[in-house]
């Protein structure tokens, strides 16, 4: 355990040290308080009622949710692609291969490292963009809204590591650390961009074109919201059950589906759904993100353990 | 304690590529005694770093045994990284850190204690000659620098065995005579070093021992006396008489000796060379002459390398 904190202790240091960290922290803060100019539009226009209300938590937690499904898996990303590669690049695993340390604690370090360098990378732009977003454009964030923002941390957290754990493999079996991240990005577009896109194109393919509606005259809306024709209705729901099924195995769309129930709210009450009441019905989106981060650290581990380092 | 410091028997290191399979060692058995300094000689890609690399267990043999310091590679490689300080090639430093936290982030993977560890790198950094660059970060130091801070990493733990991987690649004279100095001064303190090298000129004159290796097989191994006996008794025996006075008489008087088959004086120096060991009958002659010095010409590791070499192939 000693030499895992050994390792832990270096990697936190080194990347507090560097430029790239704090780039990161930087963007996400950016992308933060960005958002919350949008939030600004929608005190305007809802005003201080109950469905006012949730409609500004609601514009709030989907901008975060955004900002924090672009930049969660970059801090994995970045994290994680050259945390073996970059050594052996550089030569340093032959050092550090050459003392006596288990591999495995190599890893090990490495991880809890990633672990402690993400949480804070979350909690600190959480904690810099939020108070910035109240003082900036009036938002008013209580107590429980904010318990909330803090819990979007565990599925960020989650995504982060699932990002790391495909980079990581990556690494450990590149020889150049641009080799990794170049997978990874490919990776990241491909689950990000790439995949919703095929989704929508694979609905559109099997349910044909929406069902056409009609407008009365003189309307500027074709319908009031939540009154929309049953025929609509059941399209897109079957058009959003094609794209959830799709994407069943992108982590990014699991952890949208996730962190946007952490802020679901009841309909009279505006209250926020119960924790457990959500982990219930999203057990599958934790369970994919948690599938990824275990078997590409296992993987890994295994083709780490395995690899001679002949360079 | 073993009489060893490393032993491997047939070992065989293959990789297999898209371009076929090549035997890095093929069929290697090597002996390295106790405290001396030990140098593993051959051109590169002759499978000098494979050895060193399958002896501390980065790598495994694809068949063979090897043990150092009494430990076996594979099994108990942990316990040889333990005891042994490497040199590898083509190693790296971090270069955002400095010396010292270079140094003692190492240590702290060799598990030495704090206090005891804050000691040594400043030991170590005085003993390679980079005290004063020891707060620098490694980003700004020269390769010679760099290399000095290789072997000190090495040192850090004081270990009884250095395995030395090219150390003196690329390095300027100064620090060659740095090195070369250390390396002496180790092995006076009782530590086994190894070192593997290409330039047999430059490290072979401080190696009692080596081991000649070619494409994966030991040519010859030992002592510079036992590899070289074999050498004169092959290419004859060499000689050189220093003398004061009657430098020529001396030389018709040599060249009534059995045996010798060549006697050339050149600067009130004789050279003589001759089949056979004829050292009692030139003491004999010499000593009714004004003689500086008789020496026996040792074959340099240059000259053992290409006779084994031929020997073989």
């Amino acid at each position: 355990m000693e030499k895992i904190l050994v390792v832990a202790r270096k990697e936190v240091l080194e990347n507090l040290r560097s430029a790239r960290y704090w780039g990161l922290v930087a963007l996400f803060v950016l992308f933060y308080v960005a958002s919350t100019y949008a939030i600004g539009f929608a005190i305007r226009g809802f005003g201080a009622t109950l469905a006012g209300r949730q409609r500004v938590v609601l514009q709030l937690s989907t901008n975060v949710v955004n900002a924090f499904a672009y930049i969660a898996p970059l801090l994995g990303i970045a994290l994680g692609f050259g945390a073996v590669a970059a050594e052996r690049e550089k030569g340093t695993i032959r050092l550090v291969l050459s003392r006596p340390i288990y591999r495995d604690d190599l890893l090990n370090g490495k991880l809890i490292a990633a672990v402690v360098l993400i949480v804070a990378a979350l909690a600190l732009s959480t904690l810099i963009a939020v108070p910035l977003a109240v003082a900036l454009q009036g938002v008013n964030v209580t107590a429980e809204d904010f318990a909330r923002l803090l819990l979007l941390l565990a599925p960020a957290l989650l995504l982060a590591l699932a990002y790391y754990s495909i980079s990581l493999f990556t690494s450990v079996n590149a020889s150049r650390s641009s080799h990794a991240l170049m997978v990874s990005l490919v990776l990241w577009i491909f689950f990000t961009f790439v995949l919703p896109i095929v989704a929508s194109l694979i609905a559109f393919h099997v349910l044909g074109p929406p069902p056409a509606i009609t407008f009365r005259p003189n309307a500027t809306r074709p319908f009031q919201p939540g009154q929309e024709p049953a025929q609509l209705r059941e399209y897109f729901q079957k058009y959003s059950q094609i794209v959830r099924t799709v994407q069943l195995a992108s982590p990014n769309a699991r952890f949208q589906e996730l962190s946007s129930a952490l802020f679901a709210t009841r309909q009279q009450t505006g209250a926020y759904e119960e924790l457990s009441k959500v982990l219930s019905s999203h057990w599958i989106d934790v369970a994919v993100l948690a599938a990824y981060i275990a078997a590409f650290l296992l993987l890994s581990y295994i083709f780490f353990l395995r690899r001679q380092e002949t360079r | 304690m073993v009489e060893h410091a490393i032993e491997t028997e047939g070992l065989v290191k293959v990789y297999r590529g898209r371009g076929g399979e090549v035997r890095a060692l093929d069929g290697v058995d090597l002996r390295v005694p106790r405290g001396v300094l030990f140098g593993l000689f051959g051109p590169n890609g002759s499978g000098k770093t494979t050895l060193i690399s399958v002896l501390i267990g980065l790598q495994l043999p694809t068949s063979g045994s090897a043990r150092v310091l009494g430990f076996d590679s594979v099994r108990e490689s942990l316990e040889i990284r333990r005891r042994v300080g490497v040199l590898p090639e083509n190693y790296g430093f971090y270069e955002h850190m400095t010396a010292r936290e270079n140094l003692e982030y190492l240590g702290r993977l060799d598990g030495m204690p704090a206090r005891e560890l804050k000691r040594r790198v400043s030991e170590v950094l005085e003993l390679v000659g980079l005290k004063e660059w020891a707060d620098a970060k490694v980003k700004g130091f020269s390769r010679g620098m760099t290399q000095r801070l290789a072997l000190a990493q090495a040192l850090l733990k004081d270990p009884e065995l250095l395995l030395l991987d090219e150390p003196t690649l690329g390095l300027d004279p100064q620090s060659v005579a740095l090195f070369k100095g250390l390396m002496e001064e180790l092995v006076k303190q009782g530590k086994t070093i190894l070192v593997s090298t290409h330039l047999l000129q430059e490290l072979g004159h401080i190696c009692t021992h080596a081991a000649l290796i070619r494409r994966g097989r030991i040519l010859a191994q030992g002592s510079l006396q036992e590899l070289s006996k074999a050498y004169r008794e092959a290419r004859g025996y060499g000689y050189e008489i220093s003398v004061a006075a009657g430098a020529e008489e001396l030389v018709r008087e040599l060249r009534g000796i059995e045996g010798v088959t060549y006697v050339a004086l050149e600067n009130d120096v004789i050279r003589v060379r001759a089949r056979q060991d004829v050292t009692e009958q030139l003491s004999s002659i010499a000593s009714k002459y004004r003689v500086r010095s008789l020496v026996p010409l040792a074959p340099s590791w240059d000259e053992l390398y290409r006779f084994y070499q031929g020997e073989r192939e």
